[in-house]
């Protein structure tokens, strides 16, 4: 029986399989309007599941914004449920999981077993988040790679709010058309630190125990990564698709589950 | 200028919301008999205000934590300003409006919402004009500095009863000095004197009303928990309203019979009781309906609430009214909370954890309400200690633009998973 994991996000779903023999597949799509035909159309494609039918030796755990959408899900998990499993998954030794997606951001405090122990998210503005570095990366005109690369020859940046993703706007947008301008780099170091003192603050309230993993679709930016290392003091862990970790937990769950039924 | 007229149908539709809420409770065969009680006192007590003025008698407007027992001894008809207000807002929707009105006096939108709804709800003519206004710095500065507002919307004279941080005998002194200067005040201003005797009944009213809180206390270490998840509030409401009052003793009696009989015969508030959780603060009073239900689906139950429900040790003596009134302003849970933070607090979390079997806290941080919110990772930290997991919501008591019952569930569920899953 295959264990099925799909994370509904706002701008993508992801879609993690663990085979029985542990094996751990995934991929990634855009969630559209009907995230349900996405997941299913996902799935077909890119992991041989023609039919996604319980009982068809699928077991199926749904998690994130949208998993109320899946109606084909046999259970469905909180957000920090499943990306604590996911971690311990993926990095049995972290303790800490830094979460940062398109709207949201967590730090979960993960014990040996792969369970929270404190969490705290914050959810009220975009600043900090990865709606906030796309819409800066359009003002700044380049790419989010393009970007992160940038900010890498940044010997400082500029102080740049980051209680307030409307505030961060204009003032990036004021450093951009100041004259001089701010240079590119200087600026895309700052929208990071913006970021990352975000997080920071997130962190202090429940603390950091060593190691700590960042996830979610921003830890694809290695330049922001780089900053919050920084930041924090020490190196972080980082797995190649930080975005898939919610799913993969939700996968983690979907196969204890099945254990469970097995009576093992 | 804002216009200040009395409009009687706001409290009307209070009074109107209340008997609604007996009536069907009495068609309820489930329905608790002390929930009835209650709401025929709350009918009583604000038709008892709606009448005030027909019948010629004083009203006081006093704010929260303000020794009402002083008003019922010398006849006079107190008004609970906040709770009337969110009374008003809850069972009319106009907290929208309430709160702008009090935006409209100039006050800040960071101020809190209870204060700031409260100076609207005057100036917007929702609650009846006083004769006077009392407040006191008990428990909060913003309270101090309301009170003065009030007094100046509604052209009325008033007193600040100056409640010491402290609890020493100078101090305890000092405090009875103070009420026997509102005493004063309140006899030369509606010409009626205090009546002694009656304190005196009065005092031992509350102080059997004391015990009986504790006793309902006693009750909900039970496991499964008989009391219902918001049932706290009920409790709250009970003291803001009719300290020392005969039908206060006959609810709390009737409530504890009801408690025992469930304690007894092992039945919870929750049909399955998974989880016992510790509150701080109040919840979003527009979502108590959403609480009670999700607190049904999870099975989650508020067993305590270190700081409304947990009074503190003592008696109050007949014999000695003024004092005992002194006293019990000692003696109320929020107290714990008042001026610097002590050991007291700290250890009524942690005796609270232990005696009532907590799973895990859920601190509902008013976002409006820095003296409370000061505390969050203060508590949070003892209670980790503990390994007893806290969630803090981030919520406005009233505004219910802040908090949305989606992402209110959102975090729920994200703690009951937690806690299931340790």
């Amino acid at each position: 029986m295959k264990a099925l994991g799909i994370d509904v996000g706002s701008l993508t779903t992801k879609v993690a399989v663990l085979d029985g023999d542990g094996t751990l597949r995934f991929t990634v799509t855009p969630s559209g309007d009907d995230p349900e035909s996405s997941a299913k159309a996902a799935l077909a494609k890119h992991l041989g599941q023609p039919e996604l039918n319980p009982g068809n030796n699928l077991y199926l755990v749904s998690t994130g914004i949208g998993s109320r959408l899946l109606r084909f899900s046999q259970q469905q998990k909180a957000i920090t449920t499943c990306l604590a499993r996911g971690v311990h998954f993926l990095f049995p030794s972290a303790r800490t999981a830094i979460d940062i997606g398109a709207e949201t951001c967590n730090v979960i405090r993960v014990n040996e077993r792969g369970r929270i122990n404190d969490w705290v998210s914050h959810d009220k503005c975009a600043a900090g988040t990865g709606v906030f570095l796309q819409k800066m990366a359009k003002i700044m005109q380049m790419t989010l790679e393009e970007m992160s690369e940038i900010s890498f020859h940044a010997n400082s940046g500029p102080e740049i709010t980051s209680t307030c993703a409307v505030f961060a706007e204009s003032e990036v947008i004021s450093h951009v058309h100041r004259d001089p301008p701010t240079p590119k780099e200087e600026i895309a170091a700052g929208i990071y630190s913006s970021v990352v003192s975000r997080v920071m603050t997130l962190c202090k309230r429940i603390g950091i125990e060593k190691d700590v993993a960042v996830v979610g679709g921003v830890a694809l930016n290695r330049g922001l990564v780089n900053i919050l290392e920084r930041e924090i003091g020490f190196k972080v862990l980082v797995p190649d698709s930080p975005q898939i970790a919610a799913a993969v937990g939700a996968a983690v769950v979907a196969r204890d589950n099945i254990e469970k039924m097995a009576g093992k | 200028m804002i216009d200040i007229t009395e409009k009687k149908e706001r409290i009307e539709s209070i009074i109107r919301a209340c008997r609604i809420m007996q009536r069907m409770n009495k068609a309820r065969p489930d329905a608790r008999e002390s929930e009835i009680i209650y709401y025929d006192m709350l009918s009583n007590y604000f038709t008892r205000l709606q009448n005030a003025r027909d019948e010629g008698k004083f009203v006081a407007g006093h704010t929260v934590f303000f020794p009402a027992e002083i008003l019922y001894a010398m006849d006079i008809v107190p008004m609970h300003t906040e709770t009337t207000t969110w009374m008003i807002s809850l069972f009319t929707g106009e907290c929208a409006d309430l709160l702008s009105a009090g935006t409209a006096l100039g006050l800040a939108s960071e101020i809190c919402t209870p204060h700031r709804g409260l100076a609207g709800a005057f100036a917007a003519g929702a609650l009846p004009r006083p004769d006077v206004m009392l407040w006191s710095n008990l428990i909060c500065d913003n309270t101090a500095k309301s009170g003065e507002l009030l007094m100046e919307i509604n052209h009325c004279p008033g007193f600040f009863l100056d409640h010491p941080f402290q609890h020493s005998e100078d101090e305890r002194k000092y405090l009875i000095g103070e009420l026997d200067s509102m005493i004063r005040f309140l006899e030369e201003q509606s010409g009626q004197k205090m009546d002694w005797e009656r304190l005196a009944e009065i005092i031992a009213c509350m102080d059997r009303q004391i015990e009986l809180f504790r006793e309902i206390c006693e009750l909900r270490k039970a496991v499964p928990s008989p009391f219902h998840t918001q049932g706290f509030l009920e409790l709250l409401t009970i003291d803001y309203l009719f300290p020392g009052q005969p039908e206060a003793i006959h609810y709390l009696e009737t409530l504890r019979q009801e408690l025992a009989d469930k304690v007894e015969r092992g039945v919870g508030a929750v049909s399955s009781e998974r989880f016992r959780l510790m509150s701080f603060f109040i919840p979003p009073m527009y979502l108590i309906g959403f609480l009670e239900r999700i607190s049904q689906e999870y099975g989650a139950v508020s067993v305590t609430e270190p700081f409304f429900t947990y009074w503190g040790e003592g008696r109050l003596d007949p014999n000695r009214p003024l004092e005992s009134v002194a006293e019990k302003s000692y003696m109320i849970p929020e107290v714990r909370m008042y001026g610097p933070l002590d050991d007291r607090a700290l250890k009524s979390i942690v005796g609270c954890v232990e005696q009532y079997k907590v799973d895990g806290a859920i601190y509902y941080a008013d976002v409006g309400c820095r003296h409370t919110c000061a505390t969050v990772k203060l508590f949070k930290d003892i209670l980790n200690d503990m390994d007893v997991p806290m969630l803090t919501l981030d919520c406005d008591v009233v505004d219910p633009t802040f908090t949305s019952e989606e992402e209110m569930r959102k975090k729920l569920e994200q703690f009951f998973e937690l806690l299931e899953d340790r």
